[in-house]
């Protein structure tokens, strides 16, 4: 498959949304729908990412639309930005493909009471000092090792089970998505080989676009839900980016493999193979579905201890303890996940399994699951941009619930192809770019950082925009970043 | 031959050979080379036996690859060269490589996994054509 243009429909809604009609292909079942301006659409528009959402309403017992976000861009099956929810009671499905190899790819805020006059002095030993002590990059182990009993105890319990071993504190736990454990994980469902792939890598940043990043707010959007969350203008910040590392992409490729043959087991026509699924009430189904649970509590144990690492490099750069630096965390959010979720569809409320492929949850003020210091403005949607421009907190707002079952965007998105960045960015030294903006850099590979360069990425402001305005959630703060860590 | 090739989030691999024993050592090579960007510099001081099974072409080509990678990811052992024999009911290849050196070898791209997504294998003009998209 190659990078072509979509020539197929696209039906404009409103400013915010446009409509691939159902019948633009026989097999689909629900329209798609893409959140995006008329800006963003054309760039939408210039891979196969729209397609990609037109097969997607080829699964059975979706409800409502294939949707997808305004940072939509081209993936394997699905495309990054994507929202797909099943009812079981309807055939539904569940799909490896629509949660990605990494299952609970995600990223967490902490806040912290330094200001950015406290740490410019200090910045560049600061990065340094993270850069040192955080794994980043290909084939790098963390400093935490876990045999397979404890690792599994891990997956079943997720970060709760760091508290008893002093790497987690019980506020940590309170603010993260799911309190970081999704129930019916089964870790004895996970296969050895990823067992193998995990058992070095909790507690270690990745690679590609996983970041950690020192960031400051620079605008305040809405003071009462920042204030809720800790954050004030010039506040300095750290935002994490990883996921479930090795152990996660194994056990989405093992689900993959024993999902060979499956689709046509069941009756299942689709048009992608990366779009394999079976029934949510199949062995194969529950089987996966165990699967995924515990590598989403492994990747919630992942930022955990990443975050931990974090609060220790400020420790020792700033001569304190992490609790006097009041660095707390203001929210962990998973974006490549399916969980069980409640929903109005068609005005009855039905349980429904929601896929989130690069798109984070979004629930609005008073929704149960969000935590009580929370309840009052809306779950804390937090939303990376990119190294040279800017990240997002926002607030989940009712339009989610009503729209894309509690559902926002997760990103910019990628708007320049990996290769197309490399070249973009011969001759020239990015961190040194970088440098002369205030923003220090520092990256395992040249080619890495080149990759995700800031021109690789769409503009954040304007994917934010879009989901403000079509009242998914709403802009709370805005972060620009001044120090990255990369693989 | 072997290139990458254009894809938003990810990287694909093209490879043509004369023939299907070629095509997966190819491929194979194309895929170390994304993991490390000096692929020259991976001494061949170690060999490993693989045999994967498997009748559909594509699928075996996933598997293998797979393989590759998982050597990769488990062991940290890097392979560079590549002697396979693809059969009919799957293939046994032989690699050779070395543990890695974080001070000779330049790692480039941390691969997830190999995907589906229009992953091919199929006769063509110069003998055979390989196509495969992985996730980074």
């Amino acid at each position: 498959m190659t990078k072509d243009v979509y020539h197929g429909p696209l039906e404009k809604i409103n400013d915010c949304c446009w409509r691939i009609p159902k019948s633009y292909k026989p097999g689909m079942r629900v329209d798609g729908l893409i959140y995006a301006n008329d800006e963003l659409i054309e760039a939408i528009k210039a891979d196969q990412a729209p397609e990609q959402v037109a097969n997607v309403a080829f699964l059975p017992g979706i409800q409502h639309a294939s949707l997808a976000m305004p940072d939509i861009h081209w993936g394997y099956g699905f495309c990054i930005g994507g929202v797909c929810a099943t009812d079981p009671n309807e055939g539904g499905v569940i799909s490896p493909g629509g949660v990605g190899y990494d299952i609970n790819c995600g990223v967490r805020l902490v806040r912290s009471n330094l200001f950015y006059q406290d740490v410019k002095p200090r910045l560049k030993p600061l990065v340094e000092e993270m850069f040192r002590r955080v794994p980043t990059g290909v084939g790098r182990e963390g400093k935490y090792h876990f045999d397979p009993k404890e690792l599994k105890r891990l997956m079943a319990d997720g970060p709760g089970r760091l508290v008893e071993r002093g790497l987690a504190t019980p506020g940590d736990i309170d603010h993260t998505e799911a309190r970081g454990r999704l129930d019916g994980a089964e870790p004895e469902n996970v296969s050895e080989r990823a067992l193998e792939r995990g058992k070095n890598q909790c507690g270690t940043l990745g690679s590609g676009n996983h970041f950690m990043e020192v960031q400051v707010v620079d605008a305040v959007f809405d003071d009462e839900a920042a204030a809720a969350m800790g954050l004030e203008k010039d506040m300095v910040c750290v935002m994490i980016h990883s996921g479930s590392r090795g152990l996660g992409y194994q056990v989405c490729d093992d689900a993959l493999k024993l999902l060979r043959g499956v689709p046509e087991k069941y009756g299942i026509t689709l048009p992608d193979r990366q779009l394999a699924c079976a029934p949510v009430e199949s062995p194969e189904g529950r089987h996966y579905l165990g699967a995924m649970r515990a590598a989403a509590n492994y990747a919630w144990c992942n930022r955990q201890l990443l975050m931990w690492q974090a609060r220790e490099a400020f420790e020792s750069v700033f001569g304190e303890p992490w609790q006097g630096l009041r660095m707390n965390l203001v929210y962990d959010v998973a974006h490549n996940i399916a969980k069980f979720e409640e929903h109005a569809v068609g005005g009855k409320s039905r349980r429904v399994w929601v896929h989130r492929k690069g798109a984070t949850r979004a629930f609005p003020p008073g929704h149960p699951e969000v935590p009580d210091v929370y309840r009052r403005i809306g779950q804390p949607v937090i939303i990376p941009g990119d190294m040279g421009r800017a990240s997002w907190v926002l607030a989940g707002q009712e339009g989610s619930m009503e729209q894309t079952f509690g559902t926002a965007c997760h990103g910019a998105g990628r708007v320049m192809s990996r290769t197309a960045a490399v070249k973009h960015a011969q001759g020239r030294r990015i961190d040194q770019e970088l440098e002369r903006k205030g923003i220090i850099a520092r990256a395992r590979s040249w080619k890495g950082l080149a990759e995700e360069q800031p021109d690789a990425y769409k503009d954040v402001n304007l994917v934010v925009d879009v989901v403000h305005r079509a009242g998914l959630a709403k802009k709370v703060a805005r972060m620009r970043p001044i120090g990255v860590i990369k693989g | 031959m072997r290139e990458t090739f254009e894809h938003t989030a990810d990287l694909g691999l093209r490879v043509v050979a004369p023939d299907l024993d070629t095509l997966f050592a190819e491929a194979a090579q194309g895929l170390t080379s994304m993991i490390v960007a000096n692929l020259d510099q991976v001494q061949l001081v170690r060999e490993v036996a693989f045999r994967v099974p498997g009748t559909a072409r594509d699928e075996l080509l996933f598997d293998w690859l797979n393989e590759i990678l998982y050597a990769f990811e488990s062991g940290h052992l890097l392979l560079a060269r590549f002697d396979v024999n693809v059969g009919d009911t799957g293939l046994e290849a032989t690699a050779q490589g070395e543990p890695l050196d974080f001070d000779r070898h330049q790692l480039e791209h941390e691969v997830k996994a190999i995907t589906y997504h229009g992953l091919k294998v199929e006769e063509c003009d110069g003998g055979w054509l390989a196509e495969v998209i992985v996730d980074i």
